[in-house]
């Protein structure tokens, strides 16, 4: 329930802010129109963007990936030895 | 393979980069040059600004919610 409140909360002072700004005309009018559209996009983009640099920056460890293929391959023989069968089909 | 998700990676950066910069120059900077400069001729005028992204959104919705409904119904039948 606090996290519904927190994020009203936000969306209320965005809203308060832009109709500040309307009223106010410290920017011309049509800015002031465009800005929310403008913020949905960036936040949009944003997102984007960290998607995209996460997936090229994900780092890979051969070295852990070779020992768990070990550790997979000797487990699988251990329960294979006591009777157990996990194949994987 | 790491080469193909870096290689998705790099695209989806280059086009939220690009689409950021087209929308913030389309919105914010065109309005401040004169009329009779020549980069106008790559822009659309400025009511395009509002309905593509208006039209995307209410596509993606569109999209999700017919993806949800297909899912409900598929597992609605194998469960049947």
């Amino acid at each position: 329930m606090k996290h519904i409140l927190k994020i009203l909360g936000l969306l209320v002072t965005i809203s308060a802010i832009w109709i500040g700004l309307l009223q106010a005309s410290i920017v011309s009018s049509s800015y002031a129109w465009l800005l929310p559209v403008y913020l949905i996009i960036l936040l949009g983009c944003y997102g984007l963007f960290m998607v995209g640099v996460g997936l090229m920056f994900f780092p890979t460890c051969p070295q852990e990936s070779h020992l768990l293929q070990k550790d997979i391959a000797e487990a699988k023989d251990f329960l294979k030895r006591k009777g157990i069968d996990v194949n994987s089909d | 393979m790491e080469l193909a998700d870096k290689a998705v990676g790099f695209l989806l950066t280059t086009i939220s980069l690009s689409i950021f910069s087209y929308y913030t120059f389309w919105v914010l900077i065109l309005p401040f040059v004169d009329s009779d400069h020549f980069i106008h001729m790559y822009f659309l005028s400025r009511e395009y600004a509002i309905i593509i992204p208006l039209f995307a959104g209410i596509t993606l919705l569109c999209f999700l919610s017919m993806f949800i409904g297909y899912v409900m119904l598929k597992s609605k039948k194998k469960s049947a």
